[in-house]
């Protein structure tokens, strides 16, 4: 399984007359995009603005943040299974609007945090501050049910990503990466004398608010499977989580997952990165015993030793973490956990809701409590309100000046569970 | 096996309770957790993970937590979980109460919560 990436550089967006790429500036006819996502009957209406980094805007709640590809070449579509057929993608080439997103707002609940501002202190914790962004904003038909909500601005931003991937697909690429994935034996005999090393990636499935979706399929109904890495960059997993927004794996963490660049990355040099496991995180706790079950399984019927395992959300997926962790050392092979924490606004606090001893190799994406205040922006994109509904509240208060006092949880991508961020500590 | 739903939610009572036994109870997320904790003292077995979701403990001020009819000797990794839970609530609550929230969010948490426990009614 051989995939080429191949990047476009964009440094810039603007609004124009035809939807296209100059001179690395994403140009959007903004009307043609409404009309695209207008078609949802859910939708009462549809705008869209544009952020780019340094600008005086505040973006909030956000849903999903989606980076635009296209398959050049090779079987599929992108988003596998929702938008394009069911076909096997990781092969080929897929061409990358490189620095630019699409990022989906919508109050779909009352209390939604999830937050990017794009200059300031704040602007500093998420990664989508750099990107040039296109914003959404999606009001949902009078009483339409959470669920629907949801779906509609998911598949709102899909759209709108695929829209602006479907561009690129003439352009040659400022940049060409190659990604080679052998079969598990191939791989073996290439590099003998490597250790060899899987990646176990935890999916947040637990209702409303909190799914992810493999080729269109609910991963709560799933059980732990083998995947290619490169299956992931053509948008095989895709986001329906919205909630925890400083660790959840929106869109765009899941194609540019920072733990599958750095295993190739060092594939072939330091070791030999064989496979990837997936698995999902259920609220029944038989769910827990059965998935951790399969994942151990699966790491030892590849015969590695050593595994990476990443998490997704706060609480509970703290114990399937662990047990992740637990069963797959009991089968002889390593395991490096990476989670994030919630140890309190001192930070003195355990920062899991579970723990064990053979867990003795963590990475921290850092404290989601962490107090922190963000200067009011000239402008607000979205909704104010779930942040005005908060005063004094949950996550902060909104002040007079329109300063926010809020924990880093409420920042998009702050703590990410992928390693996507600036935040972590080191043990000496 | 049989089941039991633990709850402060009124709408968990109200759309399950005719498909699987439903103990409501008009009480604090903290004291839903509490009662699981004296059941699993009592023998019965927990059934799904306490802090479901990934809203937070001092955000949301509903929980519906499920435990086996049935009562057994202690089961240890039932404790376990359950105090973890507890701990874990504890540091959040600490640091900041769950606010007065308005009638709309309510009824999004009670939504929310209520999903969260269905995904588990096997």
């Amino acid at each position: 399984m051989n995939l080429e990436l191949g990047n476009i550089f964009i440094k810039d967006v603007k609004f124009g007359e035809d939807t296209k790429v100059e001179n690395g500036t994403l140009i959007v006819n903004k009307e043609e995009l409404i009309s695209l996502i207008s078609e949802d009957e859910h939708l009462k209406s549809v705008d869209v603005e544009l952020a780019k980094p340094g600008d005086s805007i505040r973006i909030t709640p956000v849903k999903d943040v989606i980076e635009p590809r296209v398959k050049v070449d090779g079987p599929g579509g992108i988003f596998p299974g929702v938008l394009s057929k069911v076909d096997t993608v990781g092969t080929g080439k897929t061409n990358v609007l490189k620095g630019a997103a699409v990022v989906t707002t919508g109050k779909i609940v009352g209390f939604q945090e999830g937050i990017i501002d794009m200059t300031g202190p704040g602007a500093d914790y998420t990664p989508f501050s750099k990107l040039n962004n296109v914003v959404l904003i999606c009001e949902p038909k009078d009483d339409l049910k959470q669920h629907e909500h949801e779906k509609a601005v998911r598949m709102a931003g899909l759209k709108a990503a695929r829209y602006f991937g479907e561009v690129a697909k003439d352009i040659k690429p400022d940049e060409v990466k190659s990604y080679e994935s052998l079969p598990l034996l191939k791989s073996v005999e290439k590099y003998p004398e490597l250790p060899k090393v899987a990646y176990v990636q935890m999916l947040q499935s637990q209702g409303l608010l909190h799914d992810t979706y493999v080729y269109g399929v609910d991963a709560k109904k799933t059980l732990s499977t083998l995947i290619g890495p490169t299956e992931i960059m053509d948008g095989a997993i895709i986001s329906g989580n919205c909630v925890s927004a400083c660790d959840k794996n929106t869109t765009y963490h899941h194609l540019n997952n920072p733990v599958i660049h750095d295993l190739f990355d060092k594939h072939g040099k330091e070791f030999n990165f064989v496979g990837m496991i997936i698995t999902n995180e259920n609220v029944y706790l038989a769910d827990k015993e059965r998935s951790s079950n399969w994942a151990a399984k699966l790491a030892e019927y590849l015969g590695v030793d050593g595994v990476i395992i990443s998490q997704e959300g706060f609480g509970n997926p703290d114990t399937d973490l662990i047990m992740n962790c637990k069963k797959i050392e009991e089968k002889g092979i390593k395991t490096v956990i990476v989670t994030d924490e919630y140890a309190g606004r001192d930070g003195a606090s355990q920062p899991l809701a579970d723990a064990d001893p053979k867990a003795n190799a963590v990475v921290t994406g850092g404290n989601a409590n962490e107090v922190i205040k963000l200067p009011p922006m000239d402008k607000i994109i979205g909704h104010i309100e779930p942040v005005d509904s908060i005063a004094g509240g949950f996550d902060g208060s909104l002040e007079k000046d329109g300063s926010i006092v809020v924990e880093l949880q409420a920042i998009t991508g702050a703590t990410n569970e992928l390693g996507f961020n600036k935040l972590s500590a080191k043990g000496y | 096996m049989k089941e039991i739903i633990i709850t402060n939610n009124p709408l968990v009572k109200e759309e399950l309770e005719k498909i699987i036994k439903v103990e409501y109870y008009y009480t604090d997320y903290m004291e839903i957790l509490k009662k699981v904790r004296d059941r699993i003292h009592k023998g019965h077995k927990l059934l799904t993970h306490p802090l479901s979701g990934s809203i937070k403990p001092n955000e949301t001020p509903y929980k519906s937590i499920m435990i086996s009819m049935d009562k057994d000797d202690l089961d240890t990794d039932s404790l376990i979980t359950i105090e973890n839970s507890i701990h874990t609530a504890k540091k959040f609550i600490k640091d900041f109460k769950t606010p007065d929230w308005s009638e709309e969010i309510l009824s999004d948490f009670q939504t929310i919560d209520l999903t969260l426990i269905k995904n588990a009614i096997k």
